[in-house]
């Protein structure tokens, strides 16, 4: 568990030096999380240290994002002003959303299976 | 002489109190979600953050003290992130047959759907940290809280808006993937992992194993797409 966590954190760290050398804007987090991902690929295989602790990790991914949520008390104001407009937005988005992605990938495969 | 009182307020100033809180709402909410028979309205997350906000409006606790005492589950996260580089790394072969497709209907239908949303919000006249928010739409939770300071929005709003997309996405996907005849299971996935991230992906879970493999790939195909280009798009 240790030795994957070790490991998380340094993929980490060297994302946020990557973002940070050049300047990107981009979280540490998803550079970090990309270099795994290319590192797992040149490795063709994941270590066990890491799939350990992501195994134990990654079911905690909900309760670690509790205390960011929080933060919405700060912002209710926000909520006050432009809550109508965005809850109307975010269903809108979905119910348009939802079916066109579905059918774009259904269509797509039935035309290639052709 | 026993001093209650002393003793009493020195648990309510404890700096252990946030962390406390917060892991009990959120077993609650497990247990609660887990009774409910995985209602997505009843998600721990929201059950736990919902009955923090409230015991931040109703006491004297402030967000500030809570955050503090709460902030090691936060700082947690980053490379929590990095890990979800594993399950990205072992569905990656599903996209040998379907990598065309997958591709086109997460670029194609996720852009339709944030700047849709986008373009609602701003029309709407909503302030700019509303709109600048509303690009992490499609986000997962965990990467939008990260990314959304640095384009100009609130980390807690995208934390509020993923959710409710989450929450309400899972709610109507299966009848509006019923009603559009959408009955290709790695389709089913990746609609609601584009649109509904991770509560959509249990959900998807629940469909089926393709379901769920397809919406766990397109919740962080999306996630990574997002991260990689809004910032240079929006900074």
């Amino acid at each position: 568990m240790l030795n994957g966590f070790i490991i998380l954190l340094i993929f980490f760290l060297i994302g946020e030096f990557i973002a940070n050398l050049f300047a990107w804007p981009i979280p540490g987090s998803v550079m970090g999380m990309l270099v795994l991902f290319i590192f797992l690929i040149a490795r063709s295989g994941i270590p066990k240290s890491i799939k350990h602790s992501s195994e134990t990790l990654l079911p905690y991914l909900p309760l670690f994002i509790v205390p960011a949520s929080v933060g919405i008390v700060g912002h209710l104001y926000l909520l006050q002003q432009d809550g109508l407009i965005i809850v109307l937005a975010m269903i809108a988005s979905l119910v348009v959303g939802i079916p066109l992605c579905g059918w774009l990938m259904q269509k797509i495969l039935a035309w290639q299976a052709k | 002489m026993m001093h209650w009182q002393a003793a009493l307020s020195g648990i309510w100033q404890s700096p252990y109190l946030g962390l406390l809180l917060t892991l009990m709402s959120f077993q609650a909410g497990l247990v609660l979600f887990k009774r409910s028979g995985s209602k997505p309205w009843l998600h721990p997350v929201l059950v736990s953050a919902a009955s923090l906000c409230a015991i931040i409006l109703l006491t004297d606790l402030s967000y500030e003290r809570y955050f503090e005492s709460a902030n090691f589950l936060n700082q947690i996260l980053g490379p929590v992130i990095v890990a979800l580089a594993i399950p990205l790394y072992e569905n990656i072969n599903l996209l040998k047959r379907y990598w065309f497709a997958f591709v086109v209907s997460n670029v194609v239908g996720g852009g339709v759907t944030i700047f849709m949303a986008v373009a609602i919000v701003y029309l709407g006249q909503g302030s700019d940290v509303s709109v600048n928010t509303m690009w992490t739409k499609s986000i997962t939770t965990a990467i939008a809280i990260d990314l959304a300071p640095g384009i100009g929005g609130v980390a807690a709003l995208a934390a509020a808006l993923v959710m409710f997309t989450g929450v309400f996405g899972a709610m109507i996907a299966p009848s509006l993937l019923r009603l559009f005849r959408i009955n290709h299971a790695a389709a089913q996935g990746t609609a609601l992992g584009v649109c509904a991230h991770a509560v959509g992906t249990a959900r998807a879970l629940e469909m089926g194993s393709v379901q769920g493999a397809f919406a766990a790939l397109s919740m962080c195909f999306m996630a990574l797409l997002c991260a990689l280009l809004l910032p240079f798009m929006l900074s």
